[in-house]
């Protein structure tokens, strides 16, 4: 499908979604705005520039670099595997705590992305929890979640 | 107090100890994250602010300037030597850059664009200096409408500079000013669109909004693609530019240097607009235009400055109006939030050290960043060579650690992974992020400006046009909304 269309419709059905929800908080007048009114114009805003798009992609046809998936040609999956790691960070960083969660995310990234030899990972892994755990605990005495090891 | 009793009350206050440490880790960092693609200064100053919580205001806005500038310093290195760019305003030099490395010249390319940058970034500041205070002044009588139509302009600006369709980069700040919309409401104390989340009620931060969408998405990007990258084998022998070197970079140095400073001044008026812009002008007044492109000292010296001398007129707007004119002065506005200061024309009445402090600093970073990047590009080459499956782990490492220290929680880090997963569509999909970022931030300001007006005009939009400084600017604001609306025939040609 074409990547403007396709955009713009989703753009579209935000800005109304944002108009609809801006009418509960109340728009006021023109001279006493209330809290609603400038979500409503922004929101407004969104849908009219997303309905020029939409007419624009329309009526300029389909553009060669505009079809076909948009993740087609590219290694999606190492970034599908990146997403997982860092959602992982928001499950796993408070039973493990920074040091382990960091050491274990770093040998996941090492090995699953574009995998590297286990002395290079564990190596890399190791050096980069000390390393931030040195960093950001100790120095920057960032308040980071301690896990079973108690730090 | 004048600008000469300013700038030694700012040496006073930049030459203590503790903030030419935070100067140096600053510009350090700064050249750094300059050299490293991949990692621009809106995603290390993000990443970085959360570090700055426990320093006074001066130290942590002079470390995070420093970083601005010095990335404009460290992305000359990749350009001139693998031919990739550190970060946007150093595309250009790829260009003539890469080609003199080729041709055994890297030293001398390396060599000009330190210099260039130097002495395009030293005479920003004393533009600075000079432009602020008047400035300042005048900016006391301005009132609501007048810093309205400011805000529009400045977005209205951006939009316009922005590659693209304008309907693209009108979305982006659009959906911006509706994301600084979110939280409570400055005047009524209503929460809007907060889903109960408590984190939100303060508003959705610029922070983790930046680092996902400027380095977790340029992440997912990188690791689509091949994460191979070579150096090209040049041995540096010497770093200084001949006598004939100077001579073709003298006058592209100096004009780079006032374009970029008036471009930095102007809302929109980017770095890397700075640069390329240099780069044309420099083509169009050389006698060999058609050899731009094949190594070219006056290709490399002409953009660094202006992208050098830009980051020194983006902190006018800054710091006198209070208005951020591109992201990373955003970013810096927020920075000066958070640590209770507001900036805009009462900053330098009020808060004189912290204004002459931050414009000292940047007299005194350059000169490090002269004496720094020389003997350091060596080092600068070394860490190049680090794979990036390697280096791309770290960034994500410290993105989810900068963004979870911001409050000790896990929504900001829900955000930042959120606006990550964003940015890779918009970046698919050809949007561009800046009017976004922009508008989040100029957003609440921007409402509670255009509800005073309409208040203080009972309702009537003409009210922006009785007044004269606020007619004028919304008129600007105007101008530039409308004119790619218009079917010019031009426009039509490039389009097609």
């Amino acid at each position: 499908m074409n990547h403007d269309r396709l955009s713009s419709g989703l753009f579209f059905l935000l800005g109304l979604l944002i108009c609809l929800q801006s009418l509960a908080y109340r728009l006021g007048t023109m001279a006493a705005p209330e809290s609603g009114f400038m979500p409503f114009l922004s929101g407004a805003a969104i849908s009219l520039l997303a309905a020029i798009g939409f007419v624009r992609s329309c009526s300029q046809g389909w553009k060669a670099e505009n079809l076909g998936p948009i993740l087609k040609g590219h290694a999606w999956q190492r970034a599908l595997l990146t997403l997982a790691a860092l959602l992982g960070f928001l499950i796993l960083l408070k039973p493990l705590g920074f040091l382990l969660f960091t050491f274990f995310f770093m040998v996941f990234m090492l090995r699953a992305i574009v995998p590297h030899r286990w002395g290079v990972v564990i190596g890399v892994a190791l050096l980069s929890a000390v390393a931030s755990y040195l960093i950001f605990d100790i120095w920057l005495k960032a308040q980071l979640p301690k896990g079973p090891l108690g730090i | 107090m004048d600008a000469i009793g300013g700038i030694l009350l700012g040496f006073q206050v930049a030459l203590q100890p503790i903030n030419l440490l935070f100067c140096f880790i600053g510009v350090l960092t700064g050249t750094l994250v300059g050299v490293l693609p991949g990692l621009g200064p809106v995603a290390a100053m993000s990443l970085l602010l959360p570090t700055t919580f426990h320093l006074t205001p001066v130290s942590a806005i002079i470390m995070l300037a420093g970083i601005y500038y010095g990335a404009m310093y460290g992305g000359s290195t990749t350009s001139i030597l693998i031919n990739i760019p550190g970060e946007a305003a150093s595309v250009v030099t790829c260009l003539d850059g890469y080609q003199m490395a080729r041709q055994g010249r890297a030293g001398p390319a390396l060599g000009i664009a330190a210099f260039g940058s130097f002495i395009a970034g030293t005479l920003s500041v004393i533009g600075l200096m000079l432009v602020a205070p008047p400035l300042a002044r005048t900016a006391l009588k301005f009132g609501a409408p007048e810093y309205f139509g400011l805000i529009l302009l400045g977005l209205t600006t951006v939009t316009f500079l922005v590659s693209g369709p304008m309907w693209k980069s009108l979305l982006m700040a659009a959906l911006g000013v509706f994301l600084g919309c979110v939280g409570m409401d400055v005047t009524g104390g209503t929460p809007r669109f907060t889903f109960e989340i408590m984190e939100l009620f303060d508003g959705i931060g610029i922070v983790p909004v930046a680092m996902g969408l400027f380095g977790i998405s340029e992440v997912f990007l990188n690791v689509e693609q091949s994460m191979d990258r070579s150096i090209f084998e040049t041995r540096i022998t010497s770093l200084l530019p001949t006598r004939s070197d100077w001579a073709s970079s003298w006058g592209p140095i100096l004009r780079g240097a006032v374009l970029g400073f008036f471009l930095g001044v102007l809302p929109g008026g980017n770095t890397a607009i700075a640069s390329f812009m240099s780069y044309a002008l420099e083509r169009r007044l050389s006698r060999q235009p058609e050899k731009f492109g094949t190594g070219m000292i006056a290709g490399v010296a002409g953009p660094e400055a202006a992208n050098n001398a830009a980051t020194g007129g983006a902190f006018i707007p800054l710091l006198t109006l209070g208005i951020p004119t591109t992201p990373v002065t955003a970013l810096l506005l927020g920075a000066l939030i958070i640590f209770g200061v507001q900036p805009g024309p009462r900053l330098l009445a009020e808060q004189p050290q912290l204004f002459w402090g931050i414009v000292a600093s940047m007299y005194l970073g350059n000169i490090m960043l002269l004496i720094l990047n020389l003997p350091l590009i060596g080092i600068w080459v070394r860490i190049l060579r680090v794979p990036y499956s390697i280096l791309f782990p770290l960034i994500l490492l410290f993105c989810l650690v900068g963004a979870f220290t911001l409050n000790n929680s896990m929504t900001e880090v829900g955000i930042m992974i959120l606006f990550g997963v964003i940015g890779y569509f918009f970046k698919k999909w050809q949007y561009e992020a800046a009017p976004l970022i922009l508008g989040l931030v100029l957003g609440p300001m921007m409402e509670l400006s255009f509800r005073q007006s309409l208040t203080m005009g009972d309702g009537n939009l003409l009210f922006f046009f009785q007044r004269p400084i606020s007619a004028t600017i919304m008129v600007c604001a105007l101008v530039l909304l409308v004119y790619p609306l218009i079917p010019w025939p031009w426009n039509r040609l490039t389009d097609e």
